[in-house]
């Protein structure tokens, strides 16, 4: 029996004739805080994809062995960019947090209690009880976040998965962020994907370069070349231990700035 | 001459009344789905397309009603099944749609031996000329529609809102979608009596756009855009009766001057932030 709750397996995937992963393997143990960095384009997100079954890679596969079992339908949390669903939508956040419970075999049963008491308890651990009836056009970036991840929590997940957590969020809102992942990171495993390489840097237990290829995947002191290789330009590396900075601001280099 | 309420006791008139406040009603629950899910150009087409089916019914002798049920559908369940993904250009494939089913129903309604029938009443609709048969297709449609609706009411608004995160959590998002664009395209189909085909997508869409301005609870831009249709249909019933106007065009300018009144409304009240 693996400790492994999720390997990727030689995953190619690409659109039309450009190849976007290149045989990338990898897993998610039980404990991980596991950070998929690289720069913009590299294929972080369409890993993700491929892992959450959204779309099916050309080759390889992805296997899981969650306690649920292996068929990770609906076990998977995930937590999206902010780019990807309607932000105008006339939607209470009390409403979009209940959604998580939405799966298969609920589609014309109305929410039951023990979804409500779930959404419910969900909203609580994230401070989000006074926001129930706010609607998501008019909360700010850092709330609308933690409802996002309070919707992909009322279902208890097996690995919470976050696309770009802090792409559009301020300064406080990503430090309140640690700490909740941190937190939640004492049950579950969890995945970020992001091109902010410092802002998870001391909770970090292991991580995955990728730009196409795989270049790295382990504890997270890789060297200088490592990086430069995957980022294909000259960052500075300070070492892990150094609070919320593993790479320097380049200014010729905007593969890690934020472009919202 | 008569007053409108005098009007009332003819049977046209209030057929048209009747059938008037039915769609105002899809309109106003559909429409905020077209708004939201942004598939006006795709109901659309499906209006468009429908002509098709309406010309073939013409030239053989039926009800054209019966014609634009079937043609719509197919269009319907035929976009939906498309990947987007894969397809390069999704809205050339509307276009294509839309001129097909335009063109074959000109040609047919031309083909049609003896009266010709006025192409204008399919084009831009005449309430007024709505029969008994009519309103009961009408009202069948209408409470069809409405019960799906109802029925995966979670399902739908889940779908509108964050398809990706449906799909993550296994809900049957691609069922879901079809069944929406079904729903729109009996919508579209009961429209075309009311107000034509060339001005279904508005009045799908503008008593939702005027609706989703004012309100931000989906439950309350529902309800808004109901009596905002009915406002707009009733009215423009009553400024053609009076002023002896085309009654679907009649409808769709009532509705775009409450449009520019509640976009001015919406920018002379200045919003204050509720959760700054």
């Amino acid at each position: 029996m693996t400790e492994n709750l999720v390997e990727v397996r030689g995953v190619t995937f690409g659109y039309g004739r450009e190849v976007i992963l290149d045989r990338v393997s990898l897993d998610v143990e039980r404990r991980d805080f596991l950070a998929v960095i690289g720069p913009n384009g590299g294929g972080k997100t369409t890993l993700l994809k491929v892992i959450l079954g959204l779309i099916r890679p050309w080759s390889g596969e992805v296997v899981f062995h969650l306690p649920s079992g292996s068929d990770s339908r609906g076990r998977l949390g995930y937590v999206p960019q902010f780019s990807t669903f309607d932000k105008d939508f006339p939607l209470r956040l009390g409403d979009m947090v209940l959604m998580g419970r939405l799966g298969n075999r609920a589609l014309l049963r109305p929410y039951s209690r023990a979804d409500r008491a779930a959404a419910d308890l969900a909203m609580e651990r994230l401070n989000l009880v006074p926001l129930a009836r706010a609607h998501v056009a008019e909360v700010s970036g850092g709330q609308l976040q933690r409802a996002l991840i309070a919707r992909a929590l009322v279902s208890d997940p097996d690995v919470l998965f976050l696309d770009e957590p802090t792409a559009s969020i301020d300064a406080e809102s990503r430090e309140t962020l640690r700490e909740l992942l941190a937190d939640l990171n004492r049950t579950i495993p969890i995945v970020v994907v992001t091109h902010d390489v410092t802002s998870f840097a001391p909770m970090v237990s292991r991580i995955a370069c990728i730009n196409r290829r795989l270049f790295y995947h382990g504890a997270p002191d890789l060297s200088r070349e490592v990086m430069e290789e995957v980022y294909g330009c000259p960052v500075e590396l300070v070492t892990h231990g150094v609070p919320h900075r593993v790479l320097d601001d380049h200014p010729h280099h905007d593969s890690h700035e934020h472009r919202h | 001459m008569p007053t409108f309420f005098e009007a009332l006791s003819y049977d046209f008139l209030r057929n048209a009344l009747i059938a008037g406040v039915l769609a105002s009603v899809l309109c106003g629950v559909i429409g905020t789905f077209v708004v939201v899910k942004r598939l006006a150009f795709i109901s659309d087409g499906i209006s468009h397309a429908a002509f098709g089916g309406m010309g073939v019914c013409f030239y053989l002798g039926i009800d054209p009603l019966l014609g634009a049920i079937p043609v719509a559908l197919v269009c319907a369940l035929a976009l939906g099944a498309v990947d987007r993904e894969t397809i390069r250009s999704y809205d050339a494939l509307i276009g294509v749609l839309w001129a097909v089913g335009m063109a074959v129903g000109v040609v047919f309604v031309y083909k049609t031996p003896g009266y010709a029938p006025n192409l204008m009443t399919y084009l831009f609709g005449n309430i007024l000329l709505v029969s008994h048969h009519d309103l009961r297709v009408i009202l069948v449609l209408a409470v069809s529609v409405l019960a799906l609706l109802f029925l995966f009411f979670k399902g739908i608004v889940a779908v509108a809102f964050d398809e990706v995160f449906a799909r993550v959590r296994g809900v049957r998002v691609r069922f879901l979608m079809s069944l929406l664009l079904t729903l729109i395209a009996l919508s579209v189909v009961i429209l075309i009596q009311i107000v034509g085909i060339i001005l279904v997508v508005a009045l799908l869409t503008i008593p939702s756009v005027i609706s989703l301005m004012l309100w931000r609870d989906l439950k309350a831009v529902l309800a808004g855009s109901v009596l905002i249709g009915v406002a707009i249909t009733l009215g423009g019933l009553i400024l053609s009766f009076y002023y002896d106007l085309p009654s679907g065009p009649a409808i769709i300018l009532l509705g775009a001057v409450l449009l520019v009144g509640a976009y001015g409304f919406k920018k002379v009240r200045r919003r204050r932030p509720v959760h700054p």
